[in-house]
């Protein structure tokens, strides 16, 4: 009995029992597309399998998260790009990329490539021209810096505060107060 | 608990929508001006309780209360409940519309089910005995909506045992802490108000 209890607290142990909530979201990373998957209590969804088809529900591609729910996906057509994952006990996640966002990585793909191969004209010292391999790591380190900001921003819209609770409550009691009302006048006019 | 848009096939769907619709129509047949308050305020528990998450190890889990409606209310839970899911659904994403009817089915029968079979047990003996078979109906019912949420995740094409293992284990805590609640709320309800059970058995 006593092993059985165990065994059943290390098997619920590290679900996301309640979080019925699956948080998904992707966004341009260079030529990549990164995303992340997670619930809403916080948990993230480690080592998940991401399934990504074209809008004509086509495969394009599989990846997995990272031990942080993080995964890329390095996009080849310019189409919409749905990314799916089964996350398991019903929790699945689908999140779709718009054309224009993949055309816009695929077009900022080529110029990233060329860089290495002239170096020696970039760094100008009027500071306006950067170089290729300069803005990459700019654009890297904004990358880095949005990131914690992103999650904070898609943590806070998961938040239930206390006026959707009271509306809610409210919306409860206005239908059943109908309800009582509708019943009530059934019982008189019988 | 609230399977998600998307995790279904359809029949299932519309099964289950077609299934809740011809137990909320029982249920509001039941439904009588008497209980009307109880069925609301039990609405509004169940909307609310699932906002309170109880950590429990590195996870966490939400109360679903929807065994305390079903002994409560018996049939007229279906309705009580289908509201209390619909809201959740517009409030805070829980679940989704098109499921709803699936998750109300998967979590109103339980609680239908945990009424027949403890409904009658509940008013008879003295408050104590009536609190314990409270508690195992609180119990059953979320035992119950485990099993119905892995029976749709079944017939939806995944492997019915790792499913419902999976819900299973991870509501067991959940278990344990609505047959403690259910338990003292009918013991409370057995002392303050016994008739609330007695009509209970009569409906």
């Amino acid at each position: 009995m006593k092993r059985l209890l165990l065994i059943a607290a290390l098997a619920s142990a590290p679900l996301p029992a309640a979080a019925h909530k699956v948080i998904a979201g992707v966004f341009p990373s260079g030529d990549a597309i990164e995303g992340e998957l997670g619930f809403s209590n916080g948990d993230m969804a480690a080592d998940a399998e991401v399934i990504v088809t074209g809008p004509d529900g086509t495969e394009l591609g599989r990846t997995r998260t990272d031990s942080d729910g993080f995964f890329t996906y390095v996009p080849t057509t310019p189409v919409a790009h749905s990314f799916h994952a089964n996350l398991g006990a019903g929790h699945v996640a689908e999140v779709t990329m718009p054309a224009e966002d993949v055309a816009r990585i695929l077009g900022a793909a080529p110029p990233a490539a060329p860089a290495p191969a002239a170096p020696g004209e970039a760094p100008s010292p009027t500071g306006s021209a950067l170089g290729a391999a300069e803005r990459q790591a700019i654009a890297e380190a904004v990358r880095d810096e949005v990131r914690p900001l992103r999650r904070e921003i898609a943590a806070y819209r998961e938040h239930n505060d206390l006026q959707s609770i009271l509306g809610g409550i409210g919306y409860i009691v206005g239908l059943f107060g109908l309800g009582f009302y509708l019943a009530a006048r059934r019982k008189l006019a019988g | 608990m609230h399977i998600v848009d998307g995790a279904l096939s359809n029949p299932v769907v519309i099964g289950g929508a077609v299934a809740a619709a011809g137990g909320i129509a029982l249920g509001l047949k039941t439904l009588d001006l008497d209980r009307f308050p109880t069925a609301g305020v039990l609405s509004a528990s169940f909307f609310v309780a699932s906002l309170i998450h109880v950590p429990i190890g590195p996870s966490s889990v939400h109360l679903i209360l929807n065994g305390l409606a079903g002994l409560l209310l018996g049939w007229a839970a279906f309705p009580a409940l289908f509201v209390g899911l619909l809201l959740q659904a517009v409030f805070f994403g829980f679940g989704g519309l098109t499921v709803l009817g699936v998750n109300a089915l998967n979590i109103a029968l339980p609680a239908v089910l945990a009424w027949l079979l403890f409904g009658r047990l509940i008013g008879r003996g003295s408050p104590v005995q009536g609190a314990v078979w409270g508690g195992l109906g609180g119990a059953f019912a979320i035992a119950g909506t485990t099993a119905m949420v892995a029976a749709a995740l079944a017939l939806s094409g995944e492997a019915f045992l790792p499913a419902a293992k999976l819900v299973f284990f991870a509501h067991i805590p959940v278990m344990a802490i609505e047959a403690v609640l259910t338990g003292f709320a009918v013991l409370l309800a057995r002392k303050v108000k016994p008739e609330l059970f007695v009509r209970g058995i009569a409906a």
